[in-house]
């Protein structure tokens, strides 16, 4: 009780940290090195070489100087990123600072939006992806989304729905049945459907949903996996189902995985990059950049002091 | 410059607050209607349609029943010039222990069913693709301009369409599309001249095409952006998604378009009388080509090509008779359409 009188009083004296955003404030950028040249910008600090141990994990994806904007506003500003099998990586950031913009170009998502602009290289095993057929780049690059989206049929077509699109001559439910049943035990959502296939997929919760359409993209197997804030409208048991399996799946595709919840991301990334404003301030092993951030602007985040 | 301040009004005694006007105390009496008086009311209201519509389906059939009686099924069925029959009800004995009221309706029957079906199937194809034209491939500035045409199409009256099918389209057939030898080859059992059953369903179709392609694309745009961008992130193109997500996930709103627009092709009159040929006659598909040349009359037609004989009473208990099949028919059509949206409910979220 005294403790509790006294800690108050001292919140009271001393006011907490002034929450300030500058933001014409140049920030101090810590990136991976492009290719040994970096951006070319003398204002930025020096481009940080990732040790050997580093770069074990087979790289399968990697954004080169990548800008993107909405009707001429930028979202995304000269981003330079791997993506690598065997690991998740972790795009955390405050609200608007482009991680989804970031991750939708990924499988060229963002041309769904007629305004959206896009300068850069985005590979896929060393493939350009604007030289490959934007379909078969999703079937490689599958996407879950923040919000569940199961399709309004039932929780089989669903899982079948990649299957059935994806293949020349549609396969009959023989064929599809064991790959259903795959997909839904890789999402850990087979004990509790089993029973009853033919259930309409939008009567499940949502946790079930947003494990459903995480089987979904898993049945097509992709090579990447991307993520995109999948827990963010589940209740906690639902996101530790979800949190799980992403870290089992690390070992068979590429994971990025989009948060702003920094307790997730420290659970489940194995590299962290953190973006602010459009641009990439920091990227490396997650315990460096939680534990021992270089950038200032990472040390306030992490820390607590905006976002 | 100070600003403008209102002086402020005294305040007024309690006292003797003033009468509000009466038609303010109307209004605002029924704002602040209780729930239970709203829901007795509105209740009241919906009862009184409900029995009006009662009403109206016992009073049809009391008039139409002596034209059932006597002819039984045969009613239905085929047989003779449907147009000589009424011309004998109408010109019968004026006792009523002599009425006459033999009548095989068939030709009427069938070519009610021709029309509507033929109109509203071209109608719900075209209407579908327009719609998912319009939602999904249109250019902007294409778009703009379609959305609000189609609505008015949607509003032009039919007596209009019928104006210009027997101004416009019904000249062009008889003297481009139909030959002389065509004419020749049934002109010992009917004359061509223009009018008839492509005609009526064209006409038909592409009046009620518009209303389904408005309802369809409310339809398909009140689709959850997250399903087609779901679809799109497993590689499936726009086009395949909007059949395997869309359009199958808005079949509820297709049904509804398409029992609107079947009701309204089952009770289209006067533009079919116009441009139908208005004709009893059943068109016979083994004519080949010509059978869509051949003249109809559809059952809402011939009620309002026969209305000045309401006066002759088993003539007009022979036009109730009609108009209790068409209300049969409208009663199926929701049945129908119900019955066809309920499994589809099953997919749907709560």
């Amino acid at each position: 009780m005294d403790e509790v009188t006294s800690t108050a009083h001292r919140a009271a004296a001393v006011p907490p940290p002034v929450r300030r955003i500058v933001l014409d404030d140049q920030p101090t950028v810590v990136t991976p090195g492009a290719n040994g040249n970096g951006n070319g910008n003398g204002t930025r600090t020096p481009a940080v070489r990732f040790a050997a141990s580093d770069t074990a994990a087979r790289e399968r994806m990697r954004v080169e100087e990548l800008t993107i904007a909405y009707a001429g506003r930028v979202a995304v500003r000269d981003v330079t990123l791997p993506v690598r099998q065997g690991e998740v990586l972790s795009l955390i950031g405050p609200s608007g600072c482009g991680k989804t913009t970031l991750l939708r170009s990924l499988n060229r998502l963002t041309e769904l939006t007629p305004t959206a602009t896009r300068g850069g290289r985005i590979a896929l095993d060393g493939q350009d992806v604007d030289e490959l057929d934007v379909t078969l780049l999703r079937r490689r690059v599958a996407m879950v989304f923040q919000q569940p989206n199961p399709f309004p049929m039932s929780i089989f077509d669903n899982v079948a729905y990649g299957l059935r699109e994806q293949g020349t001559k549609r396969p009959g439910k023989r064929d599809l049945a064991p790959r259903v049943e795959e997909a839904l035990r890789r999402a850990g959502l087979w004990d509790e459907v089993a029973d009853d296939l033919g259930r309409p997929a939008l009567r499940l919760s949502g946790g079930q949903q947003q494990r459903l359409c995480i089987a979904r993209a898993l049945a097509v197997e992709p090579e990447v996996l991307l993520l995109d804030e999948p827990c963010s409208a589940l209740d906690p048991r639902s996101t530790q189902t979800i949190e799980d399996l992403i870290v089992r799946l690390r070992a068979e595709v590429a994971v990025v995985i989009v948060t702003h919840n920094l307790q997730q991301a420290f659970r489940v990334a194995d590299h962290v990059a953190f973006m602010y404003l459009g641009e990439l301030v920091e990227y490396g092993p997650a315990a460096d950049v939680f534990g021992n951030p270089r950038a200032r602007r990472t040390r306030e985040y992490v820390s607590g002091s905006f976002g | 410059m100070p600003p403008a301040t209102a002086p402020i009004a005294p305040r007024r005694p309690p006292a003797a607050p003033a009468p509000p006007p009466r038609r303010a105390k109307l209004l605002s009496g029924l704002g602040s209607w209780s729930d239970r008086r709203a829901e007795l009311t509105l209740g009241a209201l919906a009862c009184a349609v409900l029995v009006l519509i009662g009403l109206m389906v016992v009073f049809v059939f009391s008039k139409a029943w002596p034209s059932f009686w006597h002819n039984g099924f045969a009613w239905f069925g085929g047989g003779g010039d449907v147009d000589r029959q009424l011309d004998n009800i109408y010109n019968g004995p004026s006792r009523p222990s002599e009425y006459v009221y033999k009548l095989h309706a068939w030709p009427l029957l069938y070519g009610t069913a021709l029309t509507t079906i033929a109109g509203v199937v071209i109608g719900l194809v075209t209407a579908l693709l327009a719609a998912v034209f319009i939602v999904e491939f249109a250019p902007s500035p294409i778009r703009r301009l379609l959305e609000p045409v189609v609505r008015l199409l949607a509003a032009v009256p039919s007596v209009v369409y019928g104006l210009i099918g027997l101004l416009v389209i019904i000249p062009f057939v008889n003297n481009h599309l139909i030959g002389e030898g065509r004419k020749e080859s049934v002109a010992y059992v009917v004359q061509l001249n223009g009018s008839g059953l492509i005609v009526a369903i064209v006409i038909l179709s592409i009046m009620i095409t518009p209303i389904m392609i408005s309802i369809i694309v409310d339809a398909l745009r009140s689709v959850p952006q997250g399903w087609t961008e779901g679809a799109a992130a497993l590689g499936v193109n726009r086009w395949r998604a909007m059949w395997t997500i869309s359009v199958r996930s808005v079949r509820p709103a297709i049904v509804a378009a398409a029992v609107l627009a079947t009701a309204r092709a089952l009770g289209e009159a006067i533009m079919l009388s116009m441009v139908s040929g208005s004709r009893g006659f059943a068109p016979n598909p083994l004519d080949g080509l010509t059978f869509l040349f051949e003249p109809v009359r559809p059952l809402a037609a011939t009620i309002v090509d026969h209305s000045e004989g309401l006066s002759v009473t088993p003539f007009a208990q022979t036009l109730y008779a009609f108009a209790a099949v068409l209300l049969v028919s409208s009663i199926l059509l929701s049945l129908g359409g119900w019955a066809a949206k309920r499994p589809l409910a099953r997919w749907s979220a709560r």
